[in-house]
């Protein structure tokens, strides 16, 4: 009886370890890499604060050079795919969000701490997410937003008016912010036709159609528009 | 008819909302200049009020007239930064006077200019020169129609006292009889006139959770807007004005002022008891302030306490104050209250008594305000007053705010 048990495990064992190798393989097959460079915009001059009126103080660092959110739009979402349930941090650091520009999944959720001695606050009136935090401090627990709505939110502070941020909501996994020149590397796509865009604002959304090859790395560019 | 208007743009512009936010962001983008390298930049950014207000006797405080009125007004904001070190400010308004119907038929002022020089980035010295919001108190600092979560000003900062500016009080008898009088806005003083844009010169700076500033000006802070540019006064008979603030953290702030100087205009010398100028009739105010904000919650108070020296009469003191709390319902809905309080001490009546010289009066203000966007807000505010006195003046005011902010 343990002879033909451990004969039985073994065999399980077996077969299980081969269909994870072989699932691993074919998936390697298919996944498919994306990679190439979107022309960004030049980065602005930082914004002057105007203290018009005495005791209104504060100094602050400039914001964050200019780069873009690349998504993969048609894709299907992998069956096994589960609601999002990370939980990512916009710092609002030297009268500055950090980062000014963030792509998450819908449904994560999103904390805004405040790295400054003095108040903050976020709000925004876009249409997917509308919400006022209030003013909170540097040491309380920082208040959150899940992003349950695809869409593009944009962050205001009421209390430092120049402050701004983004958070693009997308209904797709497959996305990846670009660096500072642009370049950006989007792996694990599944095969298929789609389109491949790119988000630099809500004015200058770029695209391409793209054909996904199972196991092929595409090289595809944004230029200026 | 000039109401039912109001309303309909309210409805209109409430309905268009997203679209005017577009629109008006696009044109806030393009009201900006800033030369090749940034050292030069400018912004130019303004409001659009347009306010109505209904009254059940004579229009309250700052109020001008004697019925309902209509006030619109366009204030443009000329912001300049010339490298690290100077800043410039510019403020035009187009309106119906500086209080609201002083000029009904139409008023045109710039009603701020100045020039700051910041030699270090630390914030802890700045110099600046030109006609510009006093340093007294805190209100000023919030006082546009974009940060005030109400209509109208604190009382500190618009009820008529029966001070006037113009001539000495004929006797004590004739002064306490103002008392008696509906209030004469274009003679007499409140404690502090709205933001008080006189003219002349302060340093200000923050040394860690210190805040200082002090103003040498040219009119003092309960001057009508009429004296406040450099050339309206000679500079006989300055004013000088101070505030220290502390912040121990970000939710409070305390804060102290002072201000002193002569109140009279040069018209009211040749009423003047033989041998007195009038540097002789000063104003002397203190005043605390303190804020607290926390999450949806924001509260001011202030508690002033001025002396008027009066020609003829004698000290005049008075003591005002408001607290005030402004909560945010939603993210774009907020609901606030004010109290308001002000007392008026007892001058010699002449006959070897003494008589209170003014009213006492209390007011509470209710605002509800709506943001649909960046860029539009709508405000509504009933007010209620009492006046120790036989008649009522503005006790029930109700008024309406649409202001576009761009």
């Amino acid at each position: 009886m343990n002879l033909f048990l451990k004969s039985q495990l073994k065999q399980a064992a077996a077969f299980t370890a081969g269909l994870v190798v072989a699932t691993c393989t074919v998936a390697a097959q298919v996944a498919v890499t994306v990679e190439g460079t979107v022309a960004l915009p030049q980065p602005v001059a930082p914004a002057k604060v105007n203290q018009r009126y005495a005791g209104q103080a504060g100094s602050f660092l400039p914001p964050e050079p200019p780069t873009a959110i690349v998504y993969l739009e048609g894709a299907p979402v992998p069956a096994d795919e589960k609601p999002s349930t990370n939980v990512v941090q916009v710092v609002q650091k030297g009268m500055q969000f950090g980062p000014g520009l963030l792509a998450v999944r819908k449904g994560t959720r999103v904390e805004f701490p405040n790295g400054d001695d003095f108040y903050h606050n976020v709000f925004s009136y876009s249409k997917s997410k509308r919400f006022d935090l209030g003013r909170f401090l540097k040491d309380e627990k920082p208040p959150a937003v899940t992003f349950d709505q695809p869409g593009v939110v944009k962050l205001y502070c009421e209390i430092h008016e120049h402050m701004r941020g983004t958070v693009v909501v997308l209904d797709t996994p497959y996305f990846v912010k670009t660096d500072t020149n642009g370049v950006y590397r989007l792996s694990g796509l599944p095969a298929g036709q789609f389109k491949l865009k790119a988000w630099l604002d809500e004015k200058r959304v770029l695209e391409q159609p793209v054909d996904l090859k199972p196991g092929a790395i595409l090289r595809v560019n944004f230029p200026g528009s | 008819m000039k109401a039912s208007l109001t309303i309909l743009v309210l409805l209109l512009v409430s309905q268009l909302g997203q679209a005017q936010e577009a629109v008006l962001q696009r044109i806030d983008e393009a009201l900006q200049y800033q030369s090749p390298g940034g050292f030069f930049r400018s912004k130019l950014s303004g409001l659009i009020d347009l306010e109505v207000d209904y009254i059940d006797r004579r229009p309250p405080g700052l109020l001008f007239g004697n019925a309902d009125l209509f006030n619109p007004r366009l204030s443009l904001f000329l912001d300049t930064h010339m490298g690290e070190q100077f800043y410039s400010l510019v403020q035009f308004r187009a309106d119906r006077g500086f209080d609201p119907r002083s000029k009904p038929d139409g008023d045109a002022r710039f009603d701020e200019y100045l020039l700051r020089w910041t030699p270090w980035t630390d914030g802890q010295f700045n110099l600046q020169a030109g006609k510009f919001a006093t340093v007294f108190g805190k209100w000023v600092q919030r006082h546009d129609s974009w940060q005030n979560p109400f209509i109208t000003a604190p009382l500190a900062y618009e009820n008529v006292n029966t001070i006037t500016d113009q001539a000495a009080p004929g006797s004590p008898g004739a002064f306490l009889a103002r008392r008696s009088l509906a209030d004469q806005k274009t003679k007499w003083l409140p404690v502090i006139w709205g933001p008080a844009y006189t003219s002349g010169a302060s340093v200000f700076g923050q040394v860690e959770k210190w805040d200082y500033a002090v103003e040498f000006k040219n009119a003092s802070i309960s001057s009508r807007p009429a004296v406040w540019d450099a050339q309206d006064l000679n500079w006989e008979h300055p004013t000088v004005s101070a505030r220290l603030g502390l912040t121990p953290n970000a939710a409070w702030n305390f804060g102290a002022s002072a201000s002193y100087g002569a109140y009279l205009l040069p018209g009211a010398e040749a009423s003047l008891p033989a041998g007195r100028g009038l540097g002789s009739y000063t104003q002397t105010t203190l005043g605390t302030d303190i804020s607290w904000s926390h999450h949806a919650w924001q509260i001011w108070g202030e508690a002033l306490v001025a002396r008027f020296q009066v020609p003829t009469v004698g000290n005049a003191d008075t003591f005002t104050c408001f607290i005030e709390t402004k909560y945010k319902v939603t993210p774009n809905l907020f609901a606030a209250v004010r109290w308001n309080q002000q007392l008026c001490g007892t001058v010699p009546d002449g006959t070897g008594g003494s008589q209170h010289w003014d009213r006492n009066i209390s007011r509470v203000d209710t605002a509800v305000g709506y943001r649909f966007t960046r860029h539009l807000q709508g405000k509504l505010q009933y007010s209620y007053t009492h006046e120790n006195a036989p008649f009522q003046q503005g006790e029930q005011l109700l008024a309406a705010q649409f202001t576009v902010k761009f």
